[in-house]
């Protein structure tokens, strides 16, 4: 009989190879007439290039818009995006929300009953009634 | 029975001989530990300084001796399965995971950031298809190597509690969004030449 290949098809594990960080932009808008935009910018002047600097990985961009709340969008490699706005927070409340949004994955927010999540078949295989010791009766 | 007396009967059906320093005396003696054999009995000396004379368990391995010979024999054939699992604790919590699981643990990690890489060294079971090794409690972590690198921090959707009590119409909202940090088990190995080394 020809040896055939099994067909598979590859999915990515992050992590197990080399792993990729999930945010690959994240966008700081903020305001110069706005009061509650007085935490954002005290943020982009003081812990914002050190935040900027040890994330080489991740897109930064710092644009004015005007009249509104500052507000971070983030954006994923899984194509979603999340915007934490930081009307009235103090510069190191808003390095809390930065690096929340640089740890999580763009998944939408779900409950998770079980702690494992895999894709590898089962190591010791599926229970079969005719293997094994069989059933005394 | 008190516990000194029962010691000694213990010591009785299982004479323990030990190593003791001279210039300590024994303050008190019991009849049941009087006509034991030659070694002095005290009751405050703790278990890990006896070296037992009954049958040695052969899962526990202790820190430097070598291993078991059912260790020694059949490691090599589990380790040449195609497949393992290892069952890690976490403070204390069993995951049963494969390599390349993902595992989402019930509180969020202080001090890590994505990309970290933890060497996780408390196992409670390591198996394979046909062969389990059983740690009594823990397998011994020159074993096997485990690594796991830290995904990110995902958070649970708001859940809101709302507190109210019977004919009263006060309510009291309490709002929880719990944070969870995810690993990755990037790396699951068994070490055979540990076996050899010891």
């Amino acid at each position: 009989m020809t040896i055939r290949a099994l067909k598979q098809i590859s999915t990515g594990r992050n992590g197990v190879g080399a792993f990729v960080l999930q945010c690959k932009k994240m966008d700081f808008h903020y305001c110069d007439w706005a009061g509650s935009s007085r935490g954002m910018n005290g943020f982009i002047k003081s812990l914002l290039p050190k935040f900027v600097g040890s994330h080489p990985q991740v897109e930064f961009s710092v644009s004015p818009r005007p009249s509104k709340h500052p507000v971070i969008i983030a954006q994923y490699i899984n194509g979603r995006e999340k915007a934490i706005c930081v009307r009235n927070m103090e510069p190191y409340e808003i390095l809390k929300k930065a690096e929340l949004l640089r740890d999580a994955s763009g998944e939408q927010l779900r409950k998770v009953t079980k702690p494992v999540q895999s894709i590898n078949e089962s190591v010791r295989g599926v229970w079969s009634p005719y293997h094994g010791n069989g059933m005394q009766v | 029975m008190s516990r000194a007396l029962l010691r000694s009967v213990l010591e009785l059906r299982a004479p323990v001989t030990r190593l003791l320093p001279l210039s300590i005396r024994p303050t008190t003696t019991t009849a049941a530990a009087a006509p034991a054999a030659a070694s002095v009995r005290f009751f405050n000396q703790t278990a890990q300084h006896i070296e037992p004379t009954t049958q040695p368990d052969p899962t526990i391995v202790a820190n430097n001796a070598s291993p078991p010979d059912s260790v020694r024999t059949l490691l090599p054939i589990l380790a040449a399965q195609p497949g393992h699992y290892i069952t890690l604790l976490i403070h204390g919590r069993p995951y049963l995971v494969t390599q390349g699981d993902s595992i989402r643990l019930p509180f969020k990690m202080p001090g890590v950031e994505p990309g970290d890489v933890l060497r996780l060294n408390r196992a409670s079971v390591l198996g394979s298809r046909d062969f389990t090794l059983k740690g009594a409690p823990h397998v011994d972590e020159r074993l096997y190597e485990c690594r796991a690198v830290v995904t990110g921090t995902e958070s649970e959707p708001l859940r809101v509690k709302i507190k109210k009590k019977r004919r009263c119409r006060r309510k009291k909202t309490v709002k929880s969004k719990h944070r969870y940090t995810m690993l990755r088990v990037s790396e699951l190995r068994i070490r055979e030449e540990a076996v050899h080394e010891s």
